[in-house]
């Protein structure tokens, strides 16, 4: 059945293309909503997570140890930014956006000095199935489902924990909540490292399918701010859904009927169109016409 | 600043003065000419080389000013500057290779190097200002336009990407499409038997580089303190109420967003003319921080500061590089330092500091002013 892989083939693109949209932009889009900060190191510190999973690899350990030490080694780093630098520029959006550029400067310059430009690579788990004379990967769809997995986990944490209520406290109103005995320094540098962490973790996952390199961020980081930009700040987490849903649409269609860069610039236009329609992102969009209705 | 000392300073420098530039007194502008004069004699002294590598310098500069001019004074950041430029030299590239055997100049060029990224700016802004995108949605949007660039101008290496007599020629940079078609020309302004060629390797070249640093320097000055000067900072302070005036502040926007795309596509078609090349990498992530660093460092509502740092941080790359490849980790350490340090630029805080201490020192032999002195000067 020819037209079935080909059916098959175009819904395997949409779920591989998002699942790429919401892992870059996962950490990414959590400490921009959180936090008004927009990380221009998220690339590095996913590049910092693919070389230690990719050591943690070689070394013997099992890939989930890996993933767990690579999220657990940039969430660390996370924690230094944010103690050192990325505190003195909370509320100064623009002057964030370039520090941390700088900062993504270092680590990158930085690792290509330590460890040299040459490539790592890991080999891809879990092999591959057919669906009418095509042959598909079946990590493209593991890494969908952890995606999914990873957002729900990081919604459930914001939604029921009470670090979680501390912290939507500390976003919402840092005053009152610190007057209400929430140590609001905390609670941002946990934030950060979460976020940092999910950006390590998904560093490690690309790493089993794409090689490793001092500049390994660089790949991703365009698309996640594209994500990031189209979801919004009114709901982090679903504006990362949206956007990925909608972004990862166009891209797949795109990229099919025309080729690879068609696809990629078609996801630049979307945006536009989109921020043309919705100019604080689909999260706000759909806020609004929430309360809207409401109203009425 | 009193009547006095105001009367004093020439009145061809007046326009060129004003609250949005640090540097207005006689002395600044004694000093400046100095600079001017030592750069301009610089020649003289230095090997090739040097020469050679300050003309680049000069071209940053340029650079470095257009995002000044956006950053600084109308509170537009954008992440991508060095799109502009790079199409500016892609643009300059093409025409001139198209055009230099017909026409025998390439001042055309040059100019549709400068006029090709203010369509673009134009095209994106209109698309960025009137949906009233965020500021950092804006700053981020231009870095993926300036990628993308990069992305597009890589995959160009079929024969298919000429524009009549110029390849695009993907990684290997702009070229002619065939052997007879000529390659990338120097700089070469003038109308028909009475032209000068600029060789990007000579000293025409880099007076014609410090020339077009100082006329672009003079007349942004000129431009920030002016009355739209004026309106580019009001719009940086408060759009809202900038709006509440009645000015269309998308306008404003957008108009300064076109003058620093020319600016950088000015800088670019330069760049193109002093090395004969042009290359994909010019869109890519390390040219595009270069342009902010240089700018933060400096003080972004600063000029003079942003062309100092600018030079003095070039040349301190230069400098590095006999060191291995830690120009740009180096970089970095000072952006993230300098932010820290100084928020509003190192230049411009010293800048602001110096001047202070100068009207301080002038003003000790005064007798410290009386009671009924400061009441008077209350009222």
């Amino acid at each position: 059945m020819e037209w079935s892989g080909q059916v098959f083939s175009w819904i395997y693109q949409y779920f591989d293309n998002m699942a790429f949209l919401l892992l870059a932009a996962s950490g990414l889009i959590l400490i921009y909503g959180m936090m008004g900060v927009i990380n221009m190191a998220h690339g590095e510190l996913m590049m910092i997570g693919a070389y230690v999973a990719s050591a943690a690899f070689y070394v013997g350990a099992p890939a989930p140890v890996a993933i767990v030490a690579a999220g657990l080694v940039a969430g660390l780093v996370g924690i230094a930014m944010e103690r050192l630098v990325i505190r003195h520029f909370y509320n100064q959006l623009l002057s964030s956006l370039v520090v941390t550029w700088g900062l993504s400067l270092i680590l990158s310059q930085g690792v290509l000095l330590a460890l040299g430009p040459s490539t790592m690579n890991m080999p891809t788990p879990f092999g591959s199935f057919s669906v009418g004379g095509f042959s598909f990967g079946v990590y493209r769809m593991v890494l969908f489902a952890t995606a999914i997995g990873l957002i729900a986990g990081v919604w459930a944490l914001f939604r029921f924990s009470s670090f979680g209520v501390a912290a939507r406290a500390a976003m919402e109103n840092p005053r009152m909540a610190s007057a209400l005995g929430v140590d609001t320094k905390r609670v941002y540098t946990a934030t950060f490292a979460i976020g940092s962490a999910l950006g390590g973790i998904a560093g490690a996952l690309f790493a089993q399918t794409a090689a490793i390199s001092p500049f390994f961020g660089q790949n991703y980081t365009p698309m996640a701010f594209i994500t990031v930009v189209m979801g919004g700040g009114a709901s982090a987490i679903l504006g990362l859904v949206y956007a990925a849903l909608y972004l990862a649409g166009v891209q797949t269609i795109a990229s099919n009927v025309f080729n690879q860069y068609v696809g990629y610039v078609s996801i630049m236009a979307a945006a536009f169109i989109g921020l043309l329609v919705m100019p604080s992102g689909i999260s706000d969009f759909v806020q609004k016409r929430r309360a809207r209705r409401m109203a009425r | 600043m009193t009547g006095v000392t105001r009367s004093r300073i020439p009145a061809l420098l007046a326009g060129l003065n004003g609250p949005q530039t640090l540097g207005n007194s006689r002395l600044f502008w004694v000093l400046w000419l100095a600079g001017v004069a030592a750069f301009a004699l610089l020649p003289c002294v230095a090997s090739r080389y040097q020469v050679l590598t300050a003309s680049n310098f000069f071209i940053s500069a340029i650079l470095a000013l257009s995002l000044c001019l956006i950053w600084g004074f109308a509170g537009i950041l954008s992440l991508g500057q060095a799109a502009f430029f790079g199409v500016g030299g892609y643009a300059y590239g093409i025409v001139g290779i198209n055009l230099i055997e017909a026409t025998g100049e390439s001042g055309a060029a040059l100019v549709v190097g400068a006029l090709a990224p203010a369509l673009l700016a134009a095209a994106v802004g209109a698309l960025m200002f009137y949906s009233r995108l965020k500021g950092v949605y804006v700053a981020i949007l231009m870095l993926v336009v300036s990628l993308l660039l990069g992305l597009f101008m890589r995959q160009t290496a079929d024969p298919a990407y000429a524009i009549g007599g110029a390849y695009l020629g993907g990684m290997n940079g702009l070229g002619p499409a065939t052997a007879s078609d000529p390659s990338i020309p120097n700089l070469t302004l003038g109308f028909g038997e009475l032209v000068a060629e600029f060789d990007g390797r000579g000293r025409s070249f880099y007076w014609l580089a410090l020339g077009a640093l100082v006329a672009v320097y003079l007349g942004l000055r000129w431009l920030v303190n002016s009355s739209f000067g004026y309106l580019l900072v009001a719009v940086r302070e408060d759009e809202r109420r900038t709006e509440t005036f009645g000015y269309d502040v998308r306008l404003i926007q957008l108009g300064a967003f076109c003058i620093s795309a020319a600016l950088a596509g000015l800088a670019g078609a330069l760049y193109t003319a002093w090395g004969t090349y042009i290359h994909p990498d010019g869109f890519s992530v390390g040219p595009n921080i270069l342009v902010v660093i240089w700018v933060a460092v400096g003080g972004r509502k600063d000029l003079t500061s942003v062309v100092v740092a600018t030079l003095s941080l070039s040349w301190i790359s230069i400098e590095l590089a006999t060191w291995g490849e830690i120009s740009l980790l180096v970089l970095g350490v000072i952006l993230v330092a300098a932010m820290l340090v100084a928020p509003e630029g190192v230049f411009a805080t010293l800048g602001a500091w110096f001047g202070r201490l100068m009207v301080r020192s002038r003003r000790r032999p005064a007798p410290p002013p009386t009671a009924a002195a400061k009441l008077g000067a209350a009222r």
